[in-house]
Order: C-alpha cells, then structure tokens, then sequence
C-alpha cells in the first residue's frame, strides 16, 4: 500500500552527535525512515530518546551530522540557512506543545506570520490567513490575543498558522501535552480530520493513547527506531 | 519586491505596536536623539536668523560704500589680533587728505572717529540721557548720506562747521525722544561731557537693527571732536568711509584705493597691505567665518550627544532583543530568514532614531524661531539642516542597530523557542 504513495520524507542513515565538552552525545544513531504522502505518524520514546531531535532534523530546524535527508526529492542535508527557513515556511506546519503564540498579535495576525515571510501581498494574506482560520472553526475569534482564548483554541489558532501555506507535511510537537483532555480530543479529533483531508501528519508524543491514534507508530529509544508498525 | 513590502509593513506596525507597550522606555530612548537633533536645529535656526539679520544691516548701508580702517573691526572685537594692530599705522589725518585729493572714482568720502559705544554724558540742562549712547561720532564728510540717515528738521554739518571747529551736534530720534519729548530740539543746546553744543538737525527714526538702536546716536565735525575730546591732530587714529560713484564701480573704487593707499604708505610691491579695506561683502564674509567657526564648534558638542544617544539606541536594542528571544524563535521556525531578522531590528533601530530626530526637528524649530521672535526676526526653517539631521539619525539607528541585528538574526530557533 505504501508503495503506491508518494515518499515525502525520505531519511537515510541519519545520526546526530552533540560534543559536550568531554562527553559524545548520539542523539541519533545511524536512523532511516521514509514518510509517504497522507501517513499519519506518532513518534514515542521518553525523554532523551532522540524524539526531539528527530523532529527538529525532519523540521529542518536542525542538519544532521552524517547521513542524508531528502524532503520531496531536495537535499536537505546540504542546504544554506536562508533554503531551510524557506522550506520551513512553505512545505512544514509546525504545532507545539506550547502553543509558540506571539502574545502580542491577534488570532488573525499570528496566522499571518508565515505568509509575511512569503511573497505575498497584504490583501492575499488576510484572504488566506481567514480562510485558514475558518477551517480550524475561529472565524468569529480572529481578533483576539492569545490571552482572550483558552488553551483549546490558542492550539487551533496554531494549527490555523501551519496549515496557512498549504504545508506538505504537518509537525505536531506534544500537541495536546498542555490542553486538559476535553480539548486535547478536540484536537485529537481535528488532526483525524485533517488527515482525511488528505494531509500528511507527524505527531511527536510520549502518551499511549495520543500515539495510537496515528496509522503508523513510531517508537524511538537511545537514538534508534525500535519499532515502527 | 513584495517580500520587502510585506515586511516593512509588518516591522513598522509591529514597532508601533512594541512602542505603545514599552512607552516610557522608548520615550527615555528618543530623548537622547530629541535632545541632541533639537539643540542642532534650534541653534541653527538661531544661526539663519542672526545671518539674515546681518545682511539686512548690511544691506541698508549703502552698498556703494566702502571702509578703510587699521584693522578688521569684526576681528578686533573678538579680540584675537592685539598683535597684528600694534604692528599696524594708524590712519592719520594727512593720508587722509592726500588719498582725498588723488582718488576719482570716489564721490563721497569721510574720515570718522567714532565711539560705539559712547561712556560720555549727554545731557539738557540737568536731564542726562540715561542709556549708553550707541554711536557717538564724529566726520568731516557727509556721513549723513553715507550711513542713509534723513534730516528731519535742522541742517547738515558744513565745511564751515569744520573750519571752525563749532560746537555743533546733529541728533538722533532716541535722543530727542528723552530730552527734549515735547519741544523741537533743533537750536537748542546739549552738554557732551559738560561742553555746550548747538543742536543743528535731528534725523528720522530708524530704528533698531540687531537689537541695537540705529537712533541713538549723536554726530559731530571731526575737528570739533578731536580738539574737544581727542588727543594731538596727527595722532587719532581715524577711519575712512568711501562711496564710489556707482554700485558697478565698487570694485574698481576699492583697488584705486587700495593702489593710491599703498602709494602713500609707500609699501613696497609684494609686502601685503598694513591696512585693512573692508567692503560689504568682506563683512558678510568674517561674519560667515565666525558662523563656520561656530558651526563646527557646535557640530562637535552635538556631535558628542548624538554619541551618548546612540550607545543609548544599541543598549535598548540589546534588551529588546533579550525580551522576545523567543519571539524570534518561533518566527525563525515558521520561515523567518537571517536576513529577516536582521531586518526587522535595523529597521526597528532606524525607525527610533528617526522618530526621535522628528520630533527633535520639531522642538529645535520651535525653540530656535521663539529666539528668532524675541530677537524680532521673520521666522525660519534651516531646511538643509533638518535634512542632514535626518541623515545623521537614520545613520546612527544603522551604526547603533547593526550589532543588535547581526545578533538577534544568529540566533538558532530551536534554543531561542524555549527560552523564557
């Protein structure tokens, strides 16, 4: 079945080694995973496992120290700081586990965010940002600041911000860790429907019952993959 | 293009924006630049109106006219050349008489004494003119003509007057406003220093230029002065006022006199003059000097502020930029560019310094033309300067951001979207 789909991610002997001082930390240990077109992935492991680490480098918010990373057939690994910020800004939707709001602006202006680093006019971002927000169900929010909302809706509102360019994949980092569990299934709920829509999701979490609503399980330990079902 | 747009429009709302929340800060950073451009525009603006006022003084003397005297007058009384007039002649009476009888392209010409101002008493009866007297002088010629005062009343000094060394005063407004405030004063008398001398004219009002009176002022013949107050004939040091005949012949006037002057000084050529010739234009000039001079000596001090402003401008840069680490985190992580944070600080930087100048412009301009009302000038606007001083801040918001931005734009999303 997955052989029919497209490979957005495609990670091939992947390692990433920190050097503190004395100390040689592998966060990543010789990795390879590929993600197709509309998987729907969790990827648990405790903390210190390489989780994070694993989703900076598929983030591009990070490069791997050896090894190679394709997204959509471009290396990764080999890119200037100004084409990973451009890839962040058009193929990832990021959505963290503490929102990661900018306090000052409103609900409508924080989804502008991505598009201003994009070439867009202002008219066509507030279009976009709109529609955006309407899909997450905020339109009638969208002047609000962060603090005028609850937790629930701040989450949604950052959802409308990675889901503002048409992302290739969707990276949710702990995304419901901070939302009591009526709102966390809200979420929950809206990330199966997103990935009915077609979407390809990421969700990185060390709960049970967030993990196994992914088709796919990742688990991750000492910097290596030890199950992926 | 349009990525340039969207984030200017973005830095300077979201400045704004930053501004409105931090406005005693950013209030204390704009003083610095305020304090620094406003002392700037208001003395330049000071400046404008003090030259504008000179050139009027100047222009309402003659231009025709022309002046030799020992030393630079301007000069002398900033008092930076006792030197050179100890070195120098004075101007006596006899070069005087032979410049008069060789020069022809001059058709009026005074030798004049003249106290400005004048410590004498001036008095009617036992009324004593209370104020110093701005001009007491006193000629041979007819100075009412060269300085472009009317008669109102009474006659002009003669060659007989001269002649005979009389007693004879011409008066002006001021004078007779306060001695004689209800009765012509003409054919009356008044004491200088106690010696009775017969009022013949007053002249009409003139008055002030500088804040200095034109009308207070009190003429004599030469040669009454120097056998009343003035030491031996030969030995008073006189100044020449010359009039071409026409204002297109003033230059070759000039030279004929300074020819016929080192003729009779007997300056061998090549030696320079060991006298000074001052035309209307050599007085715009040392005052521009004096200007320049003032220019630079200011340009320093404000120069200095502008400094201490600026440290001023990368210090709070350097704490704004600690307060949204996080902030530039995040808009790292959604596709911010080194370069668009770098921006968005330069750009923020910018932005203080220039709202800080604009708002100095304003404060200079007004403080400088209140001077300028005071002083009794037409208001001006020194726009070179208001426009150098909107250089000098968008420069300095460039010097003083550039660290803040190169750091702000270095900064690794992944540790800065933790940072609390």
């Amino acid at each position: 079945m997955t052989k029919s789909r497209k490979e957005i991610i495609g990670i091939k002997s992947v390692s990433k080694i920190y050097n503190l001082g004395n100390t040689v930390v592998k966060a990543l240990d010789n990795v390879s995973l590929s993600i197709f077109e509309n998987d729907f992935i969790s990827i648990m492991g405790p903390s210190g496992s390489g989780k994070s680490t694993l989703m900076n480098i598929i983030g591009c918010l990070d490069v791997p120290t050896k090894g190679s990373y394709k997204f959509n057939d471009e290396k990764i690994s080999q890119m200037k700081d100004s084409q990973l910020a451009d890839i962040r800004n058009q193929k990832i939707g990021f959505v963290f586990q503490t929102f990661n709001l900018l306090p000052k602006l409103n609900a409508l202006q924080n989804v502008e965010v991505p598009l201003v680093y994009s070439n867009l006019n202002r008219y066509k971002r507030t279009e976009k940002a709109k529609e955006a927000l309407k899909i997450v169900g905020l339109s009638n929010r969208i002047n609000h600041k962060p603090n005028e909302l609850s937790g629930g809706q701040r989450q949604r509102v950052a959802i409308a911000r990675a889901l503002v360019n048409k992302p290739s994949i969707i990276l949710a980092d702990e995304p419901t860790g901070n939302l009591d569990s009526k709102s966390g299934s809200e979420i929950l709920n809206f990330f199966d429907d997103l990935h009915k829509a077609g979407n390809t999701l990421i969700i990185v979490t060390h709960e049970k019952s967030v993990a196994k609503r992914a088709k796919r399980r990742i688990e991750i330990f000492d910097g290596k993959i030890t199950l992926d079902e | 293009m349009n990525r340039i747009i969207n984030y200017l429009f973005d830095v300077v709302r979201g400045v704004l924006f930053y501004f409105s929340q931090t406005k005693l800060r950013t209030a204390l950073t704009l003083l610095g630049i305020t304090v620094g451009v406003s002392s700037i525009i208001a003395i330049m603006t000071v400046l404008a109106t003090f030259e504008k006022s000179t050139e009027q003084v100047v222009a309402d003397v003659r231009t025709n006219v022309f002046y030799i005297t020992r030393e630079n007058p301007i000069e002398v009384s900033f008092g930076n050349n006792n030197k050179w007039t100890r070195n120098k002649p004075k101007i006596t009476w006899s070069e005087y008489e032979q410049l008069k009888r060789s020069l022809k392209l001059i058709k009026n010409m005074s030798a004049v004494v003249s106290e400005e101002p004048s410590d004498r008493t001036f008095s009617v009866g036992k009324k004593e003119f209370k104020s110093r007297l701005q001009s007491f002088w006193a000629a041979d010629g007819d100075m009412l003509s060269l300085y472009k005062y009317d008669i109102v009343d009474g006659r002009n000094i003669q060659n007989v007057d001269i002649q005979n060394r009389s007693r004879v005063a011409i008066i002006g407004s001021a004078i007779k406003d306060e001695l004689f405030p209800y009765a012509n004063p003409v054919g009356k008398e008044i004491k200088i220093d106690n010696i009775p001398f017969e009022i013949i004219a007053l002249t009409d009002e003139k008055g002030e230029i500088a804040g200095q009176s034109m009308d207070s002022m009190v003429g004599i013949p030469i040669s009454t002065y120097l056998k009343y107050f003035g030491g031996r004939w030969n030995r008073t040091d006189l100044q020449l006022v010359l009039e071409s005949d026409s204002i297109e012949n003033i230059d070759n006037a000039t030279d004929e006199a300074i020819g016929v002057f080192r003729a009779i000084r007997k300056i061998p050529p090549g030696q320079p003059n060991n006298f000074y010739i001052a035309t209307n234009d050599q007085l715009m000039d040392t005052f521009g000097e004096f200007t320049s001079y003032l220019t630079t000596f200011i340009g320093l001090i404000t120069g200095i502020s502008l400094l201490v402003a600026g440290i001023g401008i990368a210090n709070i840069m350097l704490v704004s930029l600690n307060e949204r680490i996080k902030e530039i985190g995040i808009r790292k992580a959604l596709g911010a560019r080194r370069s668009d944070i770098f921006m968005q600080f330069l750009i923020e930087a910018i932005l203080i310094s220039v709202l800080g100048g604009l708002v100095g412009i304003v404060l200079g301009l007004s403080f400088g033309n209140i001077v300028a009302l005071f002083l009794e000038q037409e208001p001006v606007i020194p726009f070179e300067w208001v426009f150098y001083s909107l250089q000098i801040c968008a420069s300095m918001g460039i010097i003083f951001g550039l660290y803040p931005a190169i750091r702000a734009s270095k900064l690794n999303p992944i540790d800065s979207m933790r940072y609390d």
